[in-house]
């Protein structure tokens, strides 16, 4: 609808233009501009982007004027450049100026308006003298004039001010208004801006590079903005229409009647045209305005530096068919971000009856570039996902194709070749393949889930004869009867993929249709297909659609991103692991569970160096109370008490002592990490004889004294022995309770699909779902905050998971700025600073409050009110409490941890709604269980899903093409 | 020690600290003051611009085409959101020239480091990284491999030679691992292939044996004089490649001796925000900083005195962070890239700011991310938010000064 409007309006504001202008104004004002355009010409350029891309839309249509431009050219060169303006600028203007005239004398017919079109043929003469003849012309039809004038004025304010032209601009076509008083000047004053542009910058700039740019891209952008407008117009605030709307607000109503007549024009010319192939019988107004844009260079010249003729070689924009020739190819088409497209084109779908010639290099490419450069500009050009194949194109027995439908088609072991937009009948079981209403042209891979069920008509046969539910055409019949198939009493047959055919509702195959020699003679005289050799026994292969792998463009969108961030020691480590060992087959690889049974095996060492440190602690403290005990008793027999109380349950043989001073030494010395991995077989049978010992033993019973040993020490403690084998094998729960294996770089990722309900009835929504492949992203806390640099990086995420370990309301840890402060409030802290991040503004957020199991048994030794966020903290069971009896109330129908862990989530949850004003989703997990880490992904991915039905609840159910899918639709 | 305990003496001891540097700056300015100039201009920091004035100097002047972006490159793809925002953008992060200064390497969101030609404004390589949070890169100085580093703490080095596997993907020729935090920054030591110094969100900086993939020295980290938060930024000095000089979030600059690793040569204290990008001067006895605050600053090594700050003076509190910075061959021209997408040319000398890229046509459309002079200093390349990288040239002629 917009482009066809602008059509119309382009035409009125060069017809008003031409009709109410008066030449000694302007004149005037000519010089002045000049100084103007550097201001004005980038922005052009941005605007050019858009009407190129929107100029593809039009078809290409046959050139009517051709005698009018012809005449304007000439006429041009015959005035010669009589001043220091460069004629090629000039002459384009003068075209256009020709051009629109008549296009909107067209469209006045087309219309039927009752007005006896607009004299001024002779719209070929210099700017300078332009206005005059324009003027002249108005007389007659002053009535449509306004109203094209003033429907087309906000169009080009728009245009205009999306140009950023320079006040200047704005200051003239004010004084133009004053001046002739109708609002259709004042479209015509901006017009005639930009043309006066193009003929100003030559002189200004004398040949300057920028000069030449700027030049290019008036030339190429200006006749478009019949187009473009329309789509500006279309998004445009009115407010930023500013002052200069004065005029115009008269005009409203007519500016309406015009649209509404517009509307037909672009019903017609909006459906796609060209690539519908439909649009033959289009009006000539658009095929006018199609061919200004095809004509506007002289045939065969290069559409920048206007040189060359039909015979040089060139290169062409598979968008907008500009060519340009080698000197200005590479000026033209940037760095061919997708492929050979003039810059302005960048962004926008290909030409389709380009689309045979994607990837394949010319020869002036391959002088201009290296091999490397080409390869890597035709590898975007056939990859990149603006030049693929807009999957609602294609319609598979009348159900267009989502772009993983036309993934599985193209990348089938024997696809559809040079797959075009239309409509397509498919027949599943047997992979016959056609145009609709057509016999079939080729037979691809079978069993591919595209499209709808195949429909009766689907070939338009009308044989009575079926084959798959598919009335046959008459040449297949015929071919069906050379190959020995019966096909009397109109059977309907059954045909599988390999030929083998049997009749509806009968078990027994009847034979082959391809088997005989002859068939597929037949078959190629009659211009039927044989199914090709590899065609056979992949239809399994192709279902599996998960493991497939998926090309770049499409993998980004499938891709969702999970973010999982939390302070150190929140369990996103244990999260993380669990998501790995629940949803891969092959959780880790033989090289990574290598370095965790090093990882683990130098963790155990660690663990034992906290111990002996401990066990030497416990030995002096016990030593020393002896020697008090000693001293307090008989203070003078302290000498040669020392041998008899040497010894203490803490003791070791010396031995061993050797053993545990040089461990010690080596973790103060801080390299353990560099000896243990190698060392670890020697140590092997004296860590267990340590481990036997009865002083460590007696040291780890008081491992609660020992704050630095984790909890999860224990754990491995008492494996001790069989991890320090060199044979040892982690197993998942090892690696689960492991430290430090994800946390020691700094960021971890692993791709996983939720793995697919067992029961068989796959309906196309669980299909769909299953299709989803999610990106679990664990980043390591340290050093978050508010000048942390890289939150934004992930700013393409879904769904933020927030761990916060609730038994973390009595630890305490130091602070950025060094200050010791309760890990829940430091929790608190970090977790405001990311839910106010800017990147996370309009983010999901899923708080994950972990470690569950160990808050049960703490909070019933600690209170919650340990930590000052919770001080108002006073369960329902306080009578329980205050009898001091909290270990037997777990007879009361919810636990305290229960109640706890709820109103720690409302703590959260009015945080974050007095900062976000949105709901914070909560789930309550324990990290060493697969299960509720399981069940808390899943919950991130319903909230996901809630999100796109939310959003898109009109659309289709693949929303997540929403937005793509309304990008190719204008 | 109870914990209060603790909190008192930290308190105290911070402020011990805070007194003393206090004293440091006084010292420092009254060592400054040899050449009779008053007291307010010293500690404007404009001694050396009041100085040049006094010599005669006068700003540059630029117009507005004396800077010409002529190349923009595209090629780094569309992020894809799903759901209501959609696409979005990968943006620039880094990017470096080539010794032989006709290409550029920049690593991008999109998990790809590209090697542009400068000349023909086209794609030489394409390397989809494994890890897609890349966040500096460099060119070695033979041009022959090239180095990126991010988030997954690997500085990981791609051999442009090497053939590709069915993909094209490259294969990674040598992963340089050892740092607990991001990779901020990279850069080879000048003329050697074999070198590299990285930072990295772990405090500390490394200097790598490419060859081996094992780290020579550690520059900070548990010895006293490290830096106390992230290193984000390293620039080796280019007349003497030992010394080397590293920006951080702790709000200062070092200077560190690749012999000494134990011990920082020099601390450098003035900003007051993290310290974004440091690069050195051209002559090697000075080197510039940019900063979260705002500013750029220039220091002396030598001295240890800061010489000067090119601030522009914004209405509110929250000037535009300077992400990047570069000098000109001379050293008479800064570029100062800022979040918010301006991109200023400053005289070094007289701090002023001559000419603002963002106001150019075909600016930037998001914030300037890195920046950088290729090496015959005939052009400036930036790189945005808005996906592109633009090269920009001299566009007229001007007289030497």
């Amino acid at each position: 609808m917009p482009s066809g409007r602008a059509n119309v309006g382009d035409g009125g504001v060069q017809y008003s233009f031409a009709m109410e202008y008066h030449g000694p104004p302007i004149t005037r004002h000519l010089p002045r501009a000049v100084p103007i355009n550097v201001d004005r010409i980038p922005v052009a350029a941005v605007v050019s982007q858009g009407s190129l891309s929107d100029k593809l839309a039009l078809p290409v249509v046959q050139p009517i004027l051709a005698s009018d431009i012809t005449k304007n050219f000439s006429k041009e060169l015959g005035l010669g450049s009589e001043c220091l303006v460069s004629p090629k600028s000039v002459i384009s203007f003068e075209r256009q100026i020709g051009d629109d005239d008549s296009v909107s004398k067209e469209l006045l017919l087309g219309l039927g308006t009752e007005t006896t079109v607009s004299p001024n043929s002779g719209p070929s003469n210099h700017d300078c003298r332009l206005s005059g003849e324009l003027s002249c012309s108005g007389t007659l039809e002053i009535n449509p004039d306004g109203r094209y004038g003033s429907g087309d004025f906000s169009d080009v304010i728009n245009s205009s001010t999306e140009l950023g032209a320079s006040t200047t601009s704005h200051d003239l076509s004010k004084e133009l208004l004053a001046g002739v008083g109708s609002s259709g000047t004042l479209g015509f004053s901006d017009s005639f801006d930009k043309s006066r542009d193009l003929s100003g910058s030559p002189s200004e700039f004398g040949v300057s590079n920028a000069c030449k740019e700027s030049l290019d891209i008036n030339d190429l952008s200006q006749p478009d903005w019949a187009s473009t407008e329309s789509i500006l117009s279309f998004d445009y605030p009115s407010s930023r229409v500013s002052s200069l709307q004065v005029g115009d607000c008269i005009s409203e109503p007519a500016c309406d009647e015009r649209r509404n007549l517009v509307v037909t024009f672009r019903d017609i010319e909006s459906e796609d045209g060209d690539l519908t192939e439909e649009l033959n019988g289009a009006e000539p107004e658009i095929t006018g305005l199609k061919k200004e844009f095809e004509v506007r260079a002289k045939k065969g010249t290069c559409y920048r530096c206007f040189k060359g003729n039909r015979f040089t070689e060139k290169e062409v924009c598979i968008v907008c068919d500009a060519k340009y020739c080698s000197n200005c190819v590479l000026r033209a088409m940037g760095s061919m971000p997708e492929g050979r497209k003039c810059v302005a084109c960048i962004g926008s779908p290909i030409d389709e009856s380009k689309r045979g010639n994607l990837g394949k290099c010319s020869r002036m490419l391959k002088r201009l570039l290296n091999d490397l450069e080409v390869r890597h500009i035709m590898k975007a050009e056939k990859f990149c996902s603006m030049n693929q194949l807009p999957s609602e194109y294609v319609c598979v027995n009348g159900k267009p194709l989502c772009h993983e439908e036309l993934h599985l088609l193209q990348s089938c072991p024997n696809p559809p070749k040079k797959l075009k937009p239309g409509n397509y009948w498919y027949d599943k079981v047997s992979g016959l393949w056609g145009k609709e209403g057509e016999k079939p042209s080729k037979i691809i891979s079978p069993h591919l889930y595209v499209g709808d069920p195949i429909k009766a008509d689907a070939s338009n046969g009308n044989t009575q004869v079926f084959i798959n539910g598919r009335e046959i055409t008459k040449v297949e019949l015929r071919m069906l009867q050379l190959a020995g198939v019966q096909c009397a009493g109109n059977p309907h047959f059954w045909v599988n993929e390999d030929g083998s055919y049997q009749e509806e509702g009968q078990k027994n195959t009847k034979g082959y249709i391809w088997g005989k020699a002859g068939t597929k003679l037949v078959c190629a005289v009659l211009s039927l297909p044989v199914p090709s050799k590899s065609t056979y026994s992949c239809g399994e292969q192709v279902n599996n659609v998960v493991s497939r792998p998926l090309p770049d463009y499409l993998e980004q969108r499938t891709l969702q991103k999970l973010l999982l961030i939390g302070l150190s020691g929140s369990g996103t480590s244990t999260m993380f692991k669990q998501a790995k060992i629940l949803y891969k087959d092959v959780p880790f690889t033989e090289d990574e569970r290598e370095n965790i049974k090093l990882l683990i095996q130098g963790n155990v060492y660690g663990y034992l160096g906290i111990l002996l440190e401990g066990r030497e602690r416990f030995e002096d403290e016990s030593l020393n109370e002896r020697r008090n005990y000693n001293c307090s008793r008989s203070p003078g027999q302290t000498g040669h008490a020392d041998e008899n109380d040497e010894k203490t349950i803490y003791s070791i043989c010396p031995r061993l002592k050797a053993f545990s001073d040089w461990l010690l030494k080596i973790m103060v010395s801080g390299t353990l990490e560099a000896v243990f991995p190698a060392a670890t077989r020697e140590y092997a049978p004296l860590v267990e004889e340590l481990w036997d010992d009865a002083a460590i033993q007696a040291t780890y019973d008081r491992r609660k004294e020992l704050e630095m040993l984790p909890n999860i020490a224990s754990y491995f403690l008492e494996r001790a022995v069989d991890i320090l084998r060199p044979d040892y094998i982690p197993s998942n729960v090892d690696i689960l309770y492991a430290e430090g294996i994800t946390s020691s770089n700094g960021l971890a990722c692993v791709d996983f699909t939720f793995p697919q309900p067992a029961s068989d009835d796959v309906d196309s929504a669980d299909q769909h779902d299953s299709l989803l492949r999610f990106q679990l992203i664990r980043v390591q806390a340290r050093g978050f905050g508010e000048n942390c640099k890289w939150l934004e990086m992930f700013e393409d995420v879904r769904i933020v998971i927030f761990s916060v370990s609730l038994s973390d309301y009595d630890q305490f840890a130091v602070d950025g700025d060094g200050t010791l402060e309760n890990k829940m409030m430091l929790s608190r802290k970090f977790f405001e600073s990311i839910v106010t991040h800017p990147t996370y503004d309009q983010l999901d957020f899923l708080l994950v409050l972990n470690k569950f199991d160990l808050f049960e048994e703490k909070i019933e030794q600690v209170p919650l009110t340990q930590c000052e966020w919770f001080d108002d903290f006073h369960p329902l069971m306080s009578r329980h409490r205050s009898s001091n009896s909290n270990s037997n109330s777990i007879n009361n129908s919810p636990s305290l941890s229960q109640l706890a862990f709820h109103y720690i989530a409302v703590k959260f949850k009015r945080l974050f709604s007095s900062l976000t004003a949105r709901k914070l989703y909560v789930s309550l997990v324990k990290g060493l269980e697969p299960g509720s880490v399981d069940e808390a992904l899943k919950y991130a991915r319903e909230i996901l899903k809630w999100d796109e039905e939310g959003a898109n609840f009109s659309l289709s159910e693949y929303s997540m093409y929403s937005t793509e899918a309304s990008s190719f639709s204008h | 020690m109870s914990v209060a305990e603790l909190k008192e003496r930290h308190m105290a001891a911070t402020e011990t600290v805070n007194a003393l540097r206090e004293r440091l700056k006084q010292k420092r300015l009254l060592l400054l003051d040899t050449d009779g100039l008053s007291w307010e201009l010293r500690s404007m920091n404009l001694a050396v611009a009041t100085y040049a004035r006094s010599q005669g100097k006068t700003p540059l002047t630029f117009g507005p085409t004396d800077l010409v972006c002529c190349r923009n490159l595209q090629g780094h793809t569309g992020k894809f959101r799903g759901g209501l925002l959609g696409m979005l953008t990968y943006e620039v992060y880094s990017l470096d020239w080539t010794a032989e200064k006709n290409r550029i390497v920049s690593a991008s969101q999109d998990g790809r480091l590209i090697v542009w030609n400068a000349l023909t404004s086209q794609k030489t390589h394409a390397i989809k990284l494994p890890c897609a949070w890349v966040m500096t890169c460099a060119f070695s100085p033979s041009g022959l491999s090239v180095a990126c580093g991010g988030l997954d703490s690997v500085c990981s080095i791609f051999n442009l030679n090497s053939p590709t596997d069915k993909d094209g993907n490259s294969p990674v020729a040598r992963m340089l691992s050892g740092h607990k935090g991001y990779v901020s920054s990279c850069q080879y030591v000048p003329d050697e292939d074999t070198h590299l110094i990285t930072s990295s969100g772990d405090q500390t900086c490394v200097l790598w044996d490419i060859t081996t993939g094992l780290r020579t020295s550690v520059f900070g980290g548990e010895f006293q004089s490290g830096h106390t938060a992230d290193v984000l930024s390293v620039s080796i000095n280019g007349s003497n490649s030992r010394m080397f000089v590293s920006g951080s979030c702790d709000t200062t600059a070092r200077l560190w001796d690749t012999r000494v690793a134990s011990r920082a040569v020099r601390t450098f204290h003035g900003h007051e925000g993290d310290v974004n990008s440091v690069k050195f001067f051209p002559d090697g006895n000075r080197f510039g900083t940019g900063s979260d605050d705002g500013t750029c600053r220039l220091f002396d090594i030598r001295t240890g005195h800061q010489l000067q700050v090119y601030q522009q003076q914004h209405g509110d509190n929250d000037a535009p962070h300077v992400t990047s910075i570069a000098f000109s061959i001379s050293g008479r021209l800064l570029f100062a890239g800022y979040s918010n997408g301006d991109c200023y040319v400053w005289d070094t000398l007289l701090a002023k700011m001559v000419l603002d890229l963002g106001s150019l046509q075909n600016s930037h459309g998001g914030r300037i991310s890195c920046l950088g002079l290729s090496s015959d200093g005939s052009a400036l390349c930036t790189g945005s938010w808005d996906t592109t990288l633009k090269i920009w040239a001299f566009g007229g002629h001007r007289r030497v000064i």
